[in-house]
Parts: structure tokens; sequence; C-alpha cells
């Protein structure tokens, strides 16, 4: 029993990360209807932008400042580079275009900084807890990381329920034909949505570092368990991005736990298997069935 | 022909159909009858259900109520691609051909399901294979002749003009030898010359082939049908033959203010 | 309206284009002269171009999957890559394990292990197309994107069967009409002893270009030959951790199993050290390997010959498919479901036919490539193998047997070039490591963007234009 609690307690910071990636894939799905496959390319470029920043200055907030803004500037250069030429001719193209960007990200990180896995210092200590008497999973690192993750969701979630910014970009998800009716710069909001989407995954990048190394390819496994949640919560629920991506990271820390860590992707596989066979549109869509 | 209505033995029937999509009741105890060999109409201002009879029909939709009747069999749970298989074969709105295949090759797609080449057969280019498509080829050529687009065979349906992808999507519904065609509006978009070719096709069908037909064009649809019904607002307000369709008072009173070109 | 062309008169490539009669005759002829063709031109040159010579044949072997399963079908797949890991895996089994039972009086030989590793393909496939039919673009590329990252993540399931990250060493070929295969961990892949020559030689239809060759084959200096530094030991610490991000070069196919998130639980230690697998080089290494035998046998010769072998077969098998009914089929459900339906033809049967042939396809690759590297392991099939798949297709062009094989020389021949101009210009190793991946990703989004069929659509949508026919770059 002192596992369980062990093993669901260290999951949350690693669920925490696995949230924020998957808000960003929702945030692109719902301003564009498509899945960025290169989201987790763009955290990974920032976060190294951020290791930069850290290694010169030493300073974390700084450095997580810095990957927000570049994650923000890189969301919104693919979106106008890649996305909107691409977005009207095929689906599949784009598809394509998003891995793309993927391998191109990934290769350009590896020649600006090397293959090597690098770590990355956190800003406060990540040992274990002493309290009442042993040593618990948690550290102050997990704190901080639980503290910026609320954080940004709240913000989120202020900007998207009370502000006309959210408002907007709701109504331009929702139905754009009538919010351009309704004077709404639907454009507009669309880059709106790759930016923050952008920032979103870049502040998951830079949490995750400290606790895992980087390198080019460290995140790739990263994108399947948030491509999991993200679809287990319906690809367009935000919501649904943070309780599943919170959700995968306990699974995954409690298989990793009891079996190995190997295991980890396996298993998300399998929970998007069953998913996408039971319930294709995921548990908390707005949107009806798919048509034929 | 005339029909006397209700009918005894209809070929295709729906019977109390009744469909809600999303909140709204498209279909409200409709019953349609399409007697066999002749050419029956579906008519009615837009929004009347005429497009969700056709799709329930072909499978798109399922029925909250009601069935589809078929040669005195009830259809349950229709799969679309089954259809060609019953007898029962369906043109899209617009055109619906495929557009990375030749003219030749969407007429002769529409044979499919009367080739049973496997895929296994297929792929080692098994001679059975190959004459069976090589009969089909023959076929589809010989409907394309007939219709008088044998010259656009070897091409794409983007460098075809409109009315011959129409001809072509009409032969890609009759090379499967259908006891049924469902026409979704075939002459929209066309000439009156065509039109009237159109009409002259569609009679030379009969009665070998039963029709049904659903068209805004009402010169078409009088001209052509033995029978019409009239839908409006997901009810079935009127039935009978052109001429008692043409005087109805209702009829009239649902077309009111929408273009009648009759 | 000009379109008074008569039938009759069309040319004889338009008949055949069209009509696919007697297509049996044409495609057998086809394939045989570039069998014929490559067989003479893999005799006559440097070993070390035979072995790019097998490296490209055995891409286009998959990338024939990739033309249908993406161009013709649609469906963007990501898993490709994790379905030659089934055919690698089921092919290394099969020849370790049964070697010596026969079947059906037939002597247990590579042949067999072919058979067995597509049949794996075909099965794995058909589970996962049942699945895939049933979704839409981004979805279908996620759940093959798990696919690519999950399934070589299973051979740490089983690390006594599939030996985990290390992966499995193939002895090949041995001689008496079997393969053995013993584990890296074990140390014993030297171990196995030269026997008998075979007495099946060329006896089968499979790898039978260079079934013949068998007997003669040494087996240590087989180990030697192709891949010196298959011992984790030798590199683990060398610059293959330079190139982790380095998806597609021949030098490194260890970056898959890269799994950097495990680490982020703070009391679950890492049972998976990150460095351990970019431990083993699975990667063909063509310059050190000239070595050849004693009867003038060269093993890079012989793995070209199989290698064509099984993608002359395969490309025979696809173009009959692609220019039949049923690549018309495929491409109708691509390109309108409702009206395929229509029609008669099943848009998600469609789908799965298509997931299955190309994982039949892939499964036969992953068997060439698990005996070209002599060796099968969660690093050769990861991640990076997928994805140098999709490029390929994208740039040769999606829907053509021809792009298939341009992307498969791309992919091959690009990673060399760069690294000839990094021996000139003197570039460091950061830079010609990734140069190629960067240069695969701008051209995967320029050709998406701007020329969408790829070379072989844009080159015949100039043909077409000259001849003055549209239709679309994807067809």
């Amino acid at each position: 029993m002192t596992n369980f609690i062990d093993f669901l307690l260290g999951g949350f910071s690693s669920g925490a990360v696995i949230a924020l990636m998957a808000l960003a894939l929702v945030m692109v799905w719902r301003s564009t209807r498509m899945v960025n496959f290169a989201q987790v390319g763009q955290a990974m470029f920032t976060t190294y932008i951020a290791l930069t920043v850290q290694q010169s200055t030493g300073n974390w907030l700084l450095a997580l400042a810095v990957a927000m803004v570049a994650g923000l500037i890189l969301g919104i250069v693919v979106f106008f580079l890649v996305i909107r030429p691409v977005k009207n001719s095929d689906t599949t193209g784009a598809i394509i275009a998003t891995f793309g960007v993927l391998i191109a990200l990934q290769a350009g990180a590896g020649m600006i900084w090397g293959g090597d896995p690098e770590g990355f210092i956190p800003p406060v200590s990540n040992a274990g807890l002493e309290f009442a008497g042993r040593i618990w999973p948690v550290s102050l690192y997990d704190i901080l990381v639980w503290i910026v993750t609320a954080a940004l969701v709240i913000g989120l979630t202020l900007l998207f329920t009370k502000t006309s910014l959210g408002l907007s970009m709701r109504a331009s998800a929702f139905n754009p034909e009538v919010a351009r009716l309704s004077g709404v710069r639907v454009n507009r909001m669309l880059i709106t949505g790759w930016a923050i989407a952008g920032a979103t995954g870049a502040v998951g990048g830079v949490l995750i570092a400290p606790v895992s190394t980087i390198s080019p390819n460290s995140f790739d496994i990263l994108l399947v368990f948030a491509f999991t949640a993200a679809v287990i919560g319906g690809l367009d629920s935000l919501i649904g991005a943070v309780t599943f991506g919170i959700g995968t990271g306990l699974v995954i820390s409690l298989v990793s736990g009891y079996t190995d860590a190997s295991n980890a992707p396996v298993v998300a596989l399998a929970l998007l298997a069953l998913n996408l066979l039971l319930k294709p549109d995921g548990v908390f869509s707005h949107h009806g069935s798919r048509s034929v | 022909m005339k029909y006397v209505l209700p009918l005894t033995h209809p070929l295709l029937a729906l019977e109390n159909i009744s469909i809600t999509l999303s909140g709204l009741k498209i279909l409200d105890d409709v019953s349609i009858g399409v007697p066999e060999g002749a050419v029956t109409g579906l008519i009615g201002p837009n929004g009347a259900g005429k497009t969700t009879v056709f799709n329930i029909m072909s499978g798109f939709l399922t029925p909250d109520e009601g069935n589809v009747r078929f040669d005195g069999k009830k259809l349950k749970h229709i799969k679309t691609h089954h259809l060609t298989k019953l007898g029962i074969s369906r043109t899209l709105q617009g055109v619906g051909l495929f557009a990375s295949l030749t003219a030749l090759e969407n007429v002769m797609l529409g044979g499919s399901s009367r080739i049973k080449s496997g895929i296994f057969a297929d792929s080692l280019g098994a001679p059975w294979a190959d004459s069976a498509q090589n009969k089909l080829r023959g076929e589809a050529l010989e409907v394309m002749t007939e219709f008088g687009i044998a010259d656009a065979a070897d091409r794409y349906p983007g460098e075809l003009p409109y009315p011959v992808q129409k001809r072509v999507a009409i032969a890609r519904s009759l090379i499967s030898d259908p006891k049924v065609l469902l026409l979704d509006e075939p002459a929209g978009g066309i000439s009156a010359a065509d039109m009237a070719e159109l009409g002259r096709m569609i009679r030379s069908w009969t009665p070998e082939r039963t029709v049904l037909l659903v068209e805004h064009h009402m010169e078409l649809v009088m001209e052509v049908c033995d029978l019409i019904w009239v839908l409006d607002a997901g009810k079935v307000i009127a039935s009978g033959t052109p001429e008692q369709v043409r005087t109805n008072p209702a009829v009239l009173a649902a077309y009111l203010g929408t273009e009648v070109d009759a | 309206m000009s379109l008074l062309t008569d039938v009759k008169n069309m040319s004889n490539a338009q008949k055949l284009r069209t009509f696919p009669g007697n297509r049996i005759v044409w495609h057998a002829v086809i394939v045989g002269v570039v069998w014929l063709l490559l067989l003479l031109l893999n005799n006559n040159i440097d070993p070390l171009y035979s072995s790019y010579l097998a490296l490209v044949a055995m891409y286009a072997t998959a990338m024939f999957g990739m033309t249908i399963l993406v161009g013709l079908s649609g469906q963007v797949s990501l898993g490709n890559g994790a379905l030659m890991a089934v055919g690698g895996y089921v092919f290394a089994l099969t020849s370790m394990n049964w070697q010596t039972v026969p079947i059906f009086g037939w002597e247990w030989n590579a042949v067999w292990s072919m058979v067995f590793a597509g049949l794996g393909g075909i099965l794995i496939g058909g589970i996962v197309g049942g699945l895939a039919a049933r979704l839409k673009g981004p979805y279908l590329a996620g759940l093959t994107l798990g696919l690519a990252v999950g399934v070589p993540a299973i051979t740490n399931r089983f690390p006594e069967l599939l030996g985990g990250e290390n992966g499995l060493m193939l002895t090949v070929p041995y001689p008496a009409g079997g393969y053995a295969a013993s584990e890296i961990a074990a140390g014993t892949e030297s171990g196995a002893e030269t026997s008998d020559p075979n007495s099946d030689a060329g006896s089968d239809t499979g790898a039978a270009a260079g079934e013949d060759q068998y007997a003669e084959l040494d087996l240590s200096e087989f180990d030697q030959g192709v891949d010196a530094s298959t011992d984790p030991n030798a590199t683990l610490a060398s610059e293959d951790l330079l190139t982790e991000g380095d998806l597609l070069t021949l030098d490194d196919f260890s970056n898959g199993g890269d799994l950097g998130l495990e680490s982020a639980d703070p009391v679950v230690e890492p049972s998976v050290d990150p460095s351990v697998d970019a431990g083993v080089d699975t990667g063909v290494d063509p310059s050190g390997i000239t070595d050849s035998f004693d009867g003038g046998f060269i093993i890079e010769q012989w793995q070209a010959s199989m290698a064509i072998a099984v993608a002359c077969l395969v490309a025979f098998a696809a173009l009959n498919l692609i220019r039949g009914r049923q690549g018309r089929v495929w491409k109708a459900v691509r390109d309108d479901p409702i009206a395929a339906a229509v029609v008669g033809i099943s848009p998600s049967g469609s789908k799965v036919s298509a997931f299955v042939v190309s994982s039949l396809f892939a499964a036969l690759a992953g068997a060439v490539f698990a005996q070209i590297l002599s060796f099968v392991g969660p690093g050769a099939f990861g991640l990076g193998l997928s994805l140098s798949l999709l490029v390929g297709i994208v740039l040769g062009g999606r829907s053509s047997l021809l792009g298939a094989i341009l992307g498969a020389l791309i992919i091959v021949w690009l990673p060399e070039l760069v690294n000839g101009l990094s021996g000139e210009r003197g570039w460091p190793d950061q830079i010609t490591n990734n140069a190629p991946n960067l240069l695969y990703g701008l051209l995967v989004v320029a050709v998406v963007l701007a020329a969408p069929g790829g070379i072989t659509g844009t080159v015949r949508s100039w043909i077409d234009r000259a001849r003055g026919k549209s239709r679309s770059p994807l067809s």
C-alpha cells in the first residue's frame, strides 16, 4: 500500500507535464482541427533554448520566461510557414507536414546543441522530502511543477472563460463561419491558438527537463502519452486534456513502479487503442460522432 | 401506366418512417411506395426531407421508427455497400465521381459487386481475375458508347464537362444491372436539351428497371414519372399521377412562394 | 470540346494503364527485366555499392507498402517501422528456434522464415488495420505513432525471448538450410560453426537469387565483415550518442528506443539507462565491408541479390494490385468513401486490405533488414525507421511505385552525400549527423506545400500538361 501511494504521488509531476502537452495539442486541434505532431518537437527546441539561458545566467525563472516566449514565436512561425499554406489542400499532407517539422526541429536541435542527453539543473531540490519519519517520493521541485502547472491551467481557464479574447477563440473553434459573421477575426484567433499552444508546450518541456534528460529525441515518448491523454479526453476538451493527462501520468507511474518503466509506452498504446475502439470521440468531446 | 393508391405490392417501400436529427423531426410517419417497372418521383420544397428518404434507403441513416421493405423483405441495418448486391443502385447529388480514376475506371467500379476476384488472385495477376476485369471493361465501354461518352473513357472527371460527368455517373450506377435506380437530382446543372435527353433515357430503362427520382425540375418530373409523391416538412402531403399532383391544392400551397418550373 | 480521341487509337501505354488486360505478362516482363539488370549491376559493382543496393531494395520493399497505404488508400501510418520489426523478429526467432524442423518435407531455411515473417506481418497488420479502419487521419497517425514507439518497447517485456534492448544476433546464413541466432548478451555469436553445404540451393522462390550462395558463406567472416561493432561495449561511449537525433542515416538505427520520460518519476529509478539503447550499433557501416570470401563470394553481393529478389517479387505483386481492380478500389475509397460504398465497395474493408498488404510488405522488408544487419533490436526498428519510410514516400511520390523506389534511393543516398561533403569540407560531426534529417524535414514540408505528388507526381503532371490532360497530383 505504501508502494501504491508512493507510485501515485510520484506520477503527479509527469502527469502534470503530460497534461500541459495534451493541452497544447487540444488548443491546436480547437483552432485548426489538426493534430500538431511537431508539438513536442517545438517544446524540445524551446527547452534547449531555456537550457542555454539557464546555463549562461543561472536564472531558472528567466529561462522559463524565455522558453514561453520562444514557444509562442515558434508556434506562430510554424503556423504561418507550414500550417496556413497546407491547411486546405489535403489532410494527409497536413499530418505529414507536421511530422516534417518534427524531423527538422529534432535535426536542428541536434545540430545546434548536439545529440548528447543533457541535464537541466532544477531551481529547487529534486530530492524526496522527509516528513513524518520517512522520505516521500515528492520533492520541492515536484511541488514547483504542480504550482506552475496549476497556475498555467487556471490562467488558461480564466483566459478562455472570462476574457473576450477567450470568447472569440471559443467561438472561432466552435463555428468559424458564425464567428466571422459576428465580427471575430477568425484567422487571428487561429494564430493565437497556435501561439498559446506553443507556449504551453514550452512550459511542459522546461518542467520535465530536470527530472528527465534533454536530447533531440527524448520527448518522442511524451508525444505518445500526450496524444493518448488528449484523445481520451476528446481532443477538443481542455478539461479532458488536463484530467487524462494527469491520469496517464499516474497510470504510467504505477505501471513503471510495479513492473518496468519500459512497459509504459506499451500501456499507453493499449489505452489509446482501447479508447479509440470503444469511444473514438473521447470522454469529454463536445461534438457528436463523426460522419461516415 | 396508371397506379392506384395504395399500392398493393411495391418493389421498394418506406413504411411509417420517422427520424429525428439534431432535435429536428425530419420525417414524420412517412410511407412511400415505389411500384415495380415504373418511374416514381419524389418532390417537395427545400427541406421537405427528400434527401433524408434517400439516405435512409441507402443506409446512411437509420430511422428511429419504421421499416424499409424491398421485394417484400424488411431491410434491417442496411449497409450501403451491400445495396448493389441487392439490386439497388444510387447516384449521388452532384456527380460523386472518383477524381483520380478515369471515366472508364469509374464506370467499371460500378460493377464491383458483380466481380469477385479476391485480392490474392489480383496480386498474382491471376488470369481469371484479368478476364473478369476484361469482361467488365467491355461492358463498361458498351454502356459508355450507348451514352455517347465512349470518347471520354480515358479522361479524368476533372477534365470532362459537367454534363459528361453526369452521364459517367449514371453509366456507373447502371453497370451493376440494378433492379432499382435511385436518382438523386440527376438534372442538376445540365441544359434543357440534355434534360430532354435524360428524360428519354430514364423512360427507356422501364419496365426492366424501377426508378425513384428526387428532382427539383418539375418539367422533368412531370414528363417522366408515372407516380409522384410530394413531401413537405417531413410529411407526405400528396401522391398520384403527374396530373393529379399538378392540380392538388395542398401541393400548390406548399410550393407557394417557391419556384415552380412547371 | 475536344474529347474526340478515338478509344481504339489510344497508344499502347495508355491501354496498359487504363486496361489491365494481360497485365501479368507485362508486369512479369517489366519486373523480370529490372531484376536482371539489377543482378547484372550488383555483380559488377564495388561491394560497397552492393551494400547500398541491398539497403535501397530493402527500403523500396517497405515503401511499396507505403505507396499502397499512404498513397492509394490515404492512411498516414507511422507504424510500418514497427511492422518491419514484427517481420525481423519473426524471422530471427523462426530461424533460430525451429531450424531443424522440416515443413512438408522441405528443410527449414531462410525462405520458410521469410514466409513466417510475412504471415506475422499479415496477422499484426490485420489487427491494427481493423482498428485503423475506424479512424480518421490524425487519430490513425497518432495510433500508429504509438505503435512505432510501443512495439520496440515490447522487446523489453520479453528479454529472454526477444533479447531486450540488446536485441538478437542472427548468425546468418546457416549453411544447412537454416539460420542460427544467439543473443548478444550470451556472447555466442561466433559459436555456430559452418557445416555441410546445403542441398536445397535455389529450390525456392523467396530469396532464390541468393540461395545457392549460402553454402559458401563463412560465419565468422560475416560477423567481422558486416559489423565489427555489434558488441555493445565497443561503441557505447562513441559518437553514436551524438547521432541520437539522427533518424535516418545508415550509421545509426539506434535512436528509437529512447524512453526519456521514465526518469521523470523520482521514486522509480529508471531501469533503462538512457545510454544503453544507443549502445548497439546496428547499422551497416559500408566503409568497413569489402571483405570477400574464399570462392570469390562477397557477402554484400549476396545481401543485395537477396534484397533485390524480395523487392522484385513484392514489386510484381504491388504492380498487379495497383494497376488492377484493387488499386482502383483503394483510390476510390480515398477519393470519396461514400460514393465508393454506393457502388458496392466496403470502405473499411478496403482500408483494412491496404493495411494488411502494406504490413506484409513491411514484414518482408523487416526480414530482409534482419539478414542485412544480421541483427534485430529495438533500436533498429524505432520511430526513426518509420519516419524515414514516410519521408521517402512523400519525397519520391506518394502514389507510385517508382516514387517508392526514388524515395528509397533518397533515403540511402542523401546521408552518404552529406557524409561525402562533410569529408571534403571538414564539417563537425554534429552538423554532418543531423544535416540529412534537417534536409528531410524541410524537404517534406516543401513537397507537401509545393508539390504534393512528390518527384513522380510532379514529373507526371508536367507530362500530363504537355499532353493537355489534367488530374489530381495524387492520383
